[in-house]
Parts: structure tokens; C-alpha cells; sequence
């Protein structure tokens, strides 16, 4: 009975869709609970009310975003594992002067790549690497990803596979006429559109606020004090710190040398000469430290090393940290055996807060403290169990892997871009076939790997699924586009713009391929009627619902970058509805430019 | 800690004598003064007597080949015992001196 009641054109289940919509809003932007509860929240809301049943409930998690999103995580997890995401910071981001060469360096590259690659697949890559960019640059993370965000969006216009909701257009356009579209379809108006946006973005960068990152505050990059041994036949012995480059390092400084026999030199000056069996204290950027040791020769090492060529290469870099209980705490590494019993070299000590004076080996540890060790090649399992309670281990981004393994998680990382973007396999499984052979190849530890899943954002993707099942099935989406239909008579600019601005609208509220699912037969459908060229209404809707740029439920990128960018729902806005008009009024005068109506 | 100078068939040679460790070094360093001007000759430390070296006197057999090295002057080192022998082939001093 209260299902065929209808208030002002719209069914009570609408009308409790509609309200549970803007609840989120309201609830998200008033409050402090977590997004996912309040999403979770509101499909309880349409389950218990019968809006959505079970099975319509329930699907939104076994939706193809949100297994697409599962199997990236461990992608990512793959590629920080075996250090890509190391080597893209170094080469492909590069090392800009200052905030604005870095928006231009970030979001060049990133725009081209992901409209090849597809937006999401970018964001998801960058993510990480753009974090470590900021640190490196000394800026909040926020004020990079935002703009990584809006790179690869608008980027993403450009190609059918750039964006997700393109190539849902382009199939329900195959489905209507039978004519394919070509991948490089909206390449035209997607090029002056991402040209114009990445301009916007730069010139209105002061409303990107600067969030604080919740790991920013855990693990920072000056804090280290690193240990590297002079092997006997490096070549820089006999000559001073200086000649031999070890002074003026990027990203620290060289603070003291302990020689073989405990004379400490500090603090060192620059005509000190270097011996065999020096340990070379220096404190700053981890990354930019452990350099040294391919560039010059050094080792990290508890004995002494006659050569570098007795070190074994394959030796790998791990950070770990200190347990309260711990039997390390209190004593120094030289004062017990854990370096010799667990064939570990203890490299560098970072101390929350602030540096710790001296000696790495003879610093006196502290719970919570996190050291860097120079780990066997194999065994992380058997090291992390024989170590537990003492120390625990986790995964640093600052910490260089390159080798072997950095290629191999490449190559599956290309291969799946290949498969994906031929359509050799949908997307779906390209990315889950990747996932399985990261864990296969070794490229990221098996054990441990859920815990680079963010479930939180996995659990929001399912239920904006169902939201836009909910929007759809009460008919709020038809009944608002038939009416201004109504509305705006028969000229067809009035109509492509109303419609657009509402797909648009409806795109920021649900998602861009819900929107545009929607949208598509009315505009469709509409073209028909006022006896016009259908591509102008289809090519304006897939630009439109891609605009949506003020909210992280508008767009797929903007919802990855929500929590490491440790951003408020309302952030989002601020440029956002900017960039929303200015790009949809564009997108609309290209359109009708490019595509002639009649 | 003793040290001699003595020129021998138109070498300078350095008699040391005992332990040159951290407190002894900066005045052997001082007593090293007449190696400065050598050019034309050629250097001998001779360290038959020195029972110990520490970092602190590498340094200034260093200090005294990185002045010769220039002049065109070679710096031999003699008679260092076994332990001796280790801490230079330890330091990569066995690479930079040559040996009598």
C-alpha cells in the first residue's frame, strides 16, 4: 500500500532514498563519524525499509569497483614491496624546486598516463609515491593527491578507457546504434578540457587545504641516524671526506666517524681523512643515505668487511620497530646478541620526534623506537616469528628494494595495462590475475597481506553500489530527468545543458557510471525526439558525469585519495564546484562545436 | 713514546719507539715536522720498536705520505710487527704505503 502512495511525483521509497542520500551528506559533513559507518548506516536504512532487497543489498559488495579496488591494494602492496614505487618517486616524478613545478610535473604525467590506463589504475599506482614526493618536499600530502586526482580525471576524458563511466556510455551507445566508437572518441574536447583544468587547479591551488596525514606524524623523514662501514679496499680510504663525496650528501650530513679502534671523530671536518674500517655516522633521509652504499661502496655491517665484494648483495633492507616488553629496550645492540643470533645488522635508529645522538650499535633502545636492519635475502617469515615480542617488523616506503623483484612486479603491472586496455580480459580479472601473480612471483608477502586492504573505502564502494540500484529502481533519476523535459520544450541546447547539469548533479550524489547508466536512454531518447544528432547529448553526458569533482562519491579518484589524504568530506568542495561549472560549460560549448546537432 | 730523526744514504727515515696511541699523538705529530721539507728524498718510518698504533697515529703517517706524494718522494714503512701488520691491512694502509 505505502509503495503506491506518490508525493509530489515521487513513491514513499523515493522519498526515503532521497533522504537517506542527503542524511549521508548532512551526517558526513556535521559529525565525526567514519564515512563507512555512515554509508553502512544508510544501506541498512534501504534494507530495513524494504527499498532494496537482500539480494540488491548484499550485491554492491561483490561489485565490479569494489573487487577491482580489493585486488589493487595488493597490487600496490606488490609494487611498494619490491620498491616500484620507490623508483617511480625518484625517476618519473622527479625533483621540482617548488610547489607549483611540482603540480605541473605531477599532473602532466599523470593525466597522459590515465588516459591510457585509466584513471583509477593511476591514482591507485600514484598514491603512495605522490605521499613520498610530499614528504620528500616537505608539503602536506593533500595538497598533492588532490591535484593527482584531478590529473587523472580529467585525463581520463580523453580516451573511452580513460574513465570507467566511458566506456559505459560507449556501450549502451554500441547497444542503441550498432556503431562502436573509436577509443579515441572524446580525445578533442578531453584534451581542452584536462589543458583547461590542470590550469584551474594551478591557479586556484590555495583552495587545496593541507591535511595532516596520519602517518606523516608517525615516521619522518630527518630522523634517522645511519651507520656505514668502510670496507678495507674502498677506494675513498687515504683520502679525505670530502674528495672521497662522503661529506655533502643529499638529504644529510655526516656527523660523526667512529674508527676501528672507538676514537671518535666529531664533529668531522671536511679534510678528515677516511680508513678502512671506519664507521660513518650520518643523519637525515634514509633513502638518499643508502645510496651511498651503491654509489660509494659502503656496507651496512656489525663486523668489520675487508671487501664490499664479500657483502652479500641480495641482502635486503626492512624497518621494524621496537615492542613495549621488548628485551632490546634499555640496552644497546653492542650490549646483546640479536644482531648475531638472528644474522641481522642493525643500519640506522629513528626515534619519534626527534634524532638520537650518536652510535647507532651503542644507542640505548626505547619501546616504539624503529630501527633499520640489513636482513637475509630469504626467510621474512622465520625472522619475523624468532623476532616476535622483541621487535616487529613493517613495510617502509623510504626504504629502497630494487632488484630483481622490482622488475618482475613491473612486468605484471604492464601486462595487466596491456590485457585491461586491449580488452584481452575485462578489467576485473586483469587486475585479479595481476593480484595472484604478485603473490605467486613473491613480489609481496602472502602472510600479511590484507592488512594493505583498505576495508573502510572497500565497504563505502559497495554501498554507493547499491545506492545508485536505489536510485534507479524508485524511478527518482527518470522522474526528475522526464520532468524537465517538460520543463525546457524543444530546444535541444536548453536540453542537452539542463540534462547534463542534472547528470552531473546526480553523478556528484551517486556515481559517474550509475549517472551516466541513467541518464544515457532519456538523452538518447530525447536526441530522437527533438530530431537531432544523437552523438552531441551522448558525447556531452560522458564528459558531464566525469565533472563531477565536489564530493568523493562524484568521483572514483577523488574516493582513493579521501582517506590518505586524510581529507574532510567537505574538502572536496571547495575547488570542486569551481572546476564543476567552468569544465561543464566548456565541455558543452566543445561538444556543440565538435559534433554539429543536426 | 719516543721518536728519532736521522738521514740515512739520502733518506729521511723516522725511528718510532713504543705505543703511539691517542694521548701520544699530538706531539709525535709535532716532532714530525723535519719530514716536511723532503724533497729529493725519499721517506722511511721505521717501527721496529712500535709496539702499538692507534687511529690517531694512522692519521699522521697519512698526513706525512699526502706531503711527500707531491714533492715526488716515496714513503716506505719498516719493520712493523705482526699486529702492526694487521692494522694496516685492516685500515687499507697496505694499499697506500710501500713496504721495506
Amino acid at each position: 500500500m505505502l509503495g503506491e502512495l506518490v508525493i509530489f511525483g515521487f513513491s514513499i521509497e523515493a522519498w526515503i532514498t532521497l533522504l537517506t542520500v542527503v542524511s549521508i551528506f548532512v551526517v558526513m559533513a556535521r559529525s565525526r563519524i567514519p564515512a563507512e559507518v555512515a554509508f553502512l548506516g544508510a544501506l541498512t536504512v534501504l534494507l530495513v525499509t524494504g527499498v532494496v532487497s537482500e539480494e540488491e543489498g548484499m550485491a554492491g559488495f561483490g561489485s565490479e569497483p569494489v573487487v577491482i579496488h580489493a585486488a589493487f591494494f595488493v597490487i600496490i602492496a606488490g609494487l611498494m614491496q619490491t620498491g616500484v614505487l620507490y623508483w617511480l618517486t625518484k625517476n618519473v616524478l622527479g625533483d621540482p624546486k617548488n610547489y607549483n613545478n611540482a603540480l605541473l610535473r605531477l599532473m602532466v604525467p599523470t593525466s597522459i598516463l590515465a588516459a591510457l590506463l585509466n584513471s583509477v589504475n593511476v591514482v591507485a599506482l600514484f598514491i603512495d609515491a605522490v605521499k613520498i614526493w610530499a614528504r620528500k618536499l616537505n608539503i602536506s600530502p593533500s595538497k598533492l593527491l588532490l591535484p593527482l586526482s584531478y590529473a587523472a580525471t580529467l585525463g581520463g576524458m580523453c580516451t573511452l578507457l580513460g574513465n570507467s563511466s566511458n566506456l559505459v556510455v560507449a556501450g549502451l551507445y554500441l547497444n542503441k546504434t550498432g556503431q562502436s566508437m573509436n577509443l579515441f572518441e572524446p580525445l578533442l574536447p578531453g584534451l581542452v578540457l584536462t589543458v583547461v583544468g590542470v590550469l584551474m587547479v594551478m591557479m586556484l591551488q590555495h583552495y587545496i587545504p593541507p591535511r595532516r596525514s596520519a602517518e606523516q606524524s608517525f615516521e619522518t623523514t630527518s630522523d634517522y641516524t645511519v651507520e656505514l662501514l668502510v670496507p678495507t679496499d674502498n677506494p675513498a680510504v687515504g683520502e679525505t671526506v670530502e674528495e672521497a663525496g662522503l661529506y655533502s650528501v643529499k638529504g644529510g650530513s655526516l656527523v660523526e666517524i667512529v674508527r676501528f679502534d672507538r676514537e671518535i671523530i666529531m664533529p668531522v671536518p671536511k679534510d678528515e681523512w677516511v680508513l678502512g674500517g671506519d664507521r660513518l655516522i650520518y643523519a637525515g633521509q634514509i633513502n638518499e643515505i643508502l645510496e651511498l652504499k651503491r654509489t660509494h661502496g659502503l656496507a651496512a655491517a656489525d663486523h668489520h668487511v675487508w671487501s664490499i665484494n664479500d657483502i652479500d648483495t641480495k641482502r635486503k633492507m626492512r624497518t621494524a620497530y621496537v615492542d613495549f616488553g621488548s628485551s632490546l629496550i634499555g640496552r644497546s645492540m653492542s650490549q646483546c646478541h640479536f644482531e648475531q643470533k638472528n644474522n641481522v645488522a642493525l643500519v640506522a635508529v629513528a626515534r619519534q620526534g626527534y634524532r638520537v645522538d650518536g652510535q647507532p650499535r651503542e644507542i640505548k633502545l626505547e619501546a616504539g623506537d624503529t630501527l633499520l636492519l640489513e636482513c637475509p635475502p630469504k626467510g621474512d617469515r622465520l625472522l619475523e616469528q624468532e623476532t616476535r615480542h622483541t621487535v616487529t617488523f613493517f613495510d617502509s616506503h623510504f626504504v629502497p628494494q630494487l632488484g630483481k623483484k622490482t622488475v618482475t612486479s613491473a612486468i605484471i603491472l604492464v601486462l595487466m595495462f596491456l590485457i585491461s586496455s586491449l580488452h584481452l580480459m575485462p578489467l576485473m580479472a586483469s587486475t585479479m590475475m595481476a593480484a595472484g601473480l604478485m603473490m605467486l612471483l613473491g613480489c609481496c608477502r602472502i602472510t600479511g597481506v590484507t592488512k594493505y586492504i583498505e576495508w573502510e573505502l572497500l565497504l563505502i564502494l559497495g554501498a554507493t553500489v547499491v545506492f545508485s540500484v536505489a536510485i534507479t529502481k524508485t524511478g527518482i533519476a527518470d522522474n526528475i530527468a522526464n520532468q524537465v523535459l517538460q520543463l525546457c520544450g524543444r530546444n535541444p541546447y536548453v536540453v542537452m545543458a539542463v540534462m547534463c547539469l542534472l547528470a552531473s548533479l546526480v553523478s556528484e550524489f551517486v556515481s559517474d557510471v550509475g549517472s551516466s547508466a541513467v541518464f544515457f536512454p532519456i538523452m538518447f531518447q530525447q536526441a530522437e525526439m527533438l530530431g537531432c544528432n544523437p552523438m552531441p547529448f551522448v558525447m556531452s553526458l560522458m564528459l558531464s558525469v566525469t565533472i563531477s569533482f565536489a564530493s568523493p562519491i562524484g568521483s572514483n579518484t577523488h574516493m582513493l585519495i579521501y582517506g590518505p589524504g586524510s581529507f574532510k568530506f567537505t574538502d572536496f568542495a571547495r575547488l570542486g564546484i569551481v572546476m564543476h561549472i567552468v569544465l561543464l560549460t566548456l565541455a558543452l560549448i566543445l561538444v556543440n562545436i565538435i559534433y554539429p546537432l543536426y | 713514546m719516543k721518536t728519532t730523526f736521522k738521514e740515512e744514504n739520502n733518506d729521511f727515515v723516522m725511528y718510532f719507539e713504543g705505543r703511539l696511541d691517542t694521548a701520544a699523538a699530538p706531539a709525535v705529530e709535532s716532532e714530525m715536522t723535519p719530514l716536511n721539507d723532503c724533497t729529493g728524498h725519499d721517506i722511511i718510518l721505521d717501527c721496529s720498536q712500535l709496539e702499538y698504533i692507534s687511529s690517531s697515529g694512522l692519521r699522521i703517517f697519512l698526513a706525512i705520505l699526502k706531503n711527500a706524494k707531491p714533492k715526488g718522494s716515496h714513503v716506505f714503512i719498516r719493520g712493523l710487527n705482526d699486529d702492526l701488520r694487521q692494522v694496516f691491512a685492516m685500515t687499507g694502509f697496505t694499499n697506500l704505503f710501500e713496504f721495506k
